[in-house]
């Protein structure tokens, strides 16, 4: 009770901490300097089940929130989750996640920086009245040593699971003299709608520290997270573990081996997402010594086996940021290329279940720099995703092609 | 209880006043953008030079910049530039004080300047897609060799002594 509402209590003060900061960040990374979309960083999308296409961004320091009923033309006004301009965890593979249940409940996580060794902290909020107002965020979990990396999915029962890269047993295996690498991944559950989590839980040690999660429900009560461990030697492969039920994990099983041995925060991470017929589908980075570049591969046994990986994207463009979305009208992948002078983002279907895919073609550029390519279903069709400093927010349906 | 919970308050409200406070203003980052690598390359060519990229956020980094500061105050004759390439925007005073306790204030230290960094990185390197920390070590030919991720000292060191002996 009382480390919450230190958590709270350090949260309020931080926001105070960083409005200085704020008024420089757009410098770098955004548009603008504002709490409004256009000047955001990094954009989240989620469709409600009433078709409305949910937004959550990062800008002005701030986490907010709005909706569109038209395809993200005109927007709702926004929300601001965090009342006062934060700390927040830009890093390349950070973000705010949304996601929304059934009844039109939204539940919001994100990470700030906490202290000056820019140790994380991830804190969850929801809405109770369709996006209208948020409760205070609290920390996700109890512990006090870093969080980062939060991923949120609405499980069948409208439980949330929530899933993220935590330091709390490098801290232990330091204070007793033993070498620990990388981070641990944790996970909980939400019985109300993501306002608060369960105790957390270690799902697997070691598990490289700076990249993003995937996650993917295999069936109800079935969460599957894909993430970059590091495997014997230091080698940051990826791996996936699918737990029994939202409380138990099951073991972490290879998903290639690239033999990527390294000592470095790759900023990278992978994307899974789960098919009606159960197939997995896992996109990701790597520069090991047996592949480099972007790849991708199936599970048709619940990630026991995955397929040999298929390359993606020109080497020749620096392929990056592979996403994967098993949608209504075939699987859909989409990456970023960059020529030297402009990003696109390229997209490719499969409607054999990752069987074969279809040639790559562009469907959006940009000239100046932007977030990571989404793909969003709102249960009819698929959609891209990408916000973009020169263009702004960006949403084109993708996987129309026969 | 109570009081226990008031000097915790305290404290947290003395944390959060650090994160402005930058005690090495007149430390000067010079600011990477598009061409600088290029400026970097043409300053230092004819010249053995370790290129350090790093970041503020990035475990390794932190476990590294040390090593790096006390190679570099052991290795005279080469050449030591450090570039700040982590992606989270405004980091300078952090950059700054982790140099300086690094012993790396006196090396040519640049911080990314630009956010379009996909630009800068292909600029120095087509196929590097921003893992961090990373070392080129650059021999008086101009010949490049890159070290992904954390180097090993010993292996900064044979080559400092490969380029001692190599002909100038």
């Amino acid at each position: 009770m009382i480390r919450t509402l230190l958590a709270t209590i350090a949260l309020a003060l931080w926001q105070t901490a960083a409005l200085a900061q704020t008024n420089h960040q757009h410098v770098s990374g955004s548009a603008c300097g504002e709490a409004v979309l256009r000047c955001a960083s990094k954009v989240t999308p989620a469709f409600a089940p009433d078709g409305t296409l949910w937004l959550a961004w990062l800008a002005g320091g701030q986490v907010s929130v709005a909706s569109s009923k038209d395809g993200g033309q005109t927007l709702s006004a926004p929300v601001a989750v965090t009342k006062l301009p934060l700390n927040l965890d830009t890093g390349p593979d950070a973000r705010p996640k949304i996601a929304i249940d059934r009844n039109g409940g939204i539940a919001v996580a994100f990470a700030i920086f906490k202290d000056k060794a820019f140790n994380g902290q991830v804190f969850a909020t929801r809405s109770a009245d369709g996006g209208k107002s948020f409760a205070e965020p609290r920390p996700i979990t109890s512990s006090s040593e870093s969080q980062r990396f939060e991923t949120i999915g609405v499980d069948a029962d409208g439980s949330v699971f929530a899933a993220w890269l935590d330091k709390r047993n490098r801290i232990r295996a330091q204070q007793s003299g033993r070498k620990y690498e990388g981070a641990g991944l944790f996970f909980a559950s939400s019985k109300d709608g993501g306002a608060t989590y369960a105790e957390a839980r270690l799902a697997s040690d070691n598990t490289c520290e700076c990249c993003r999660l995937g996650l993917a429900f295999a069936g109800p009560g079935r969460p599957v997270v894909v993430f970059r461990n590091i495997f014997e030697g230091g080698v940051r492969d990826h791996a996936v573990v699918s737990f029994a039920d939202p409380a138990t994990a099951g073991e972490v099983r290879r998903v290639s081996n690239d033999d990527w041995r390294i000592a470095a925060c790759p900023h990278h991470g992978p994307s899974l997402s789960i098919s009606a017929a159960g197939t997995y589908h896992v996109t990701w980075y790597s520069n090991g010594k047996a592949r480099k570049g972007l790849f991708y591969a199936r599970s048709q046994d619940e990630g026991r086996t995955f397929s040999e990986p298929l390359a993606l994207g020109r080497p020749d463009r620096n392929p990056a940021r592979p996403y994967v979305l098993a949608g209504p009208r075939g699987t859909v992948m989409v990456w970023k290329e960059f020529d030297g002078e402009r990003t696109a983002v390229n997209v490719t279907i499969s409607h054999d279940e990752g069987r074969s895919w279809t040639k790559p073609v562009a469907v959006a550029t940009t000239k100046d720099t932007s977030d990571h390519p989404l793909l969003v279903s709102d249960g009819h069709k698929a959609y891209l995703s990408w916000m973009t400093k020169a263009d702004g927010y960006r949403l084109v349906p993708v996987g129309d092609e026969p | 209880m109570k009081r226990r919970l008031l000097a915790a308050i305290f404290l947290l409200g003395s944390l959060v006043a650090a994160p402005g406070a930058d005690t090495t203003s007149d430390f000067k980052l010079k600011p990477f953008g598009r061409g600088s690598w290029q400026e970097v390359l043409r300053a230092h060519a004819g010249r053995p030079t370790l290129v350090h990229f790093w970041g503020a956020t990035c475990g390794p980094c932190k476990v590294e910049l040390p090593l790096l500061g006390k190679f570099m105050k052991e290795h005279a004759g080469i050449e030591v530039v450090t570039i700040s390439a982590d992606l989270v925007p405004d980091l300078p005073g952090a950059t700054r004080a982790m140099l300086e306790k690094a012993g790396l204030r006196p090396a040519e230290n640049w911080i990314f300047s630009d956010g379009f960094v996909e630009r800068l990185r292909f600029e120095i390197d087509p196929t590097w897609q921003g893992d961090i920390p990373r070392t080129l070590l650059i021999e008086r030919d101009g010949t490049i060799t890159t070290i992904e991720g954390s180097a090993e000292i010993p292996v900064l060191e044979q080559w400092s002594t490969r380029q001692r002996a190599a002909p100038k």
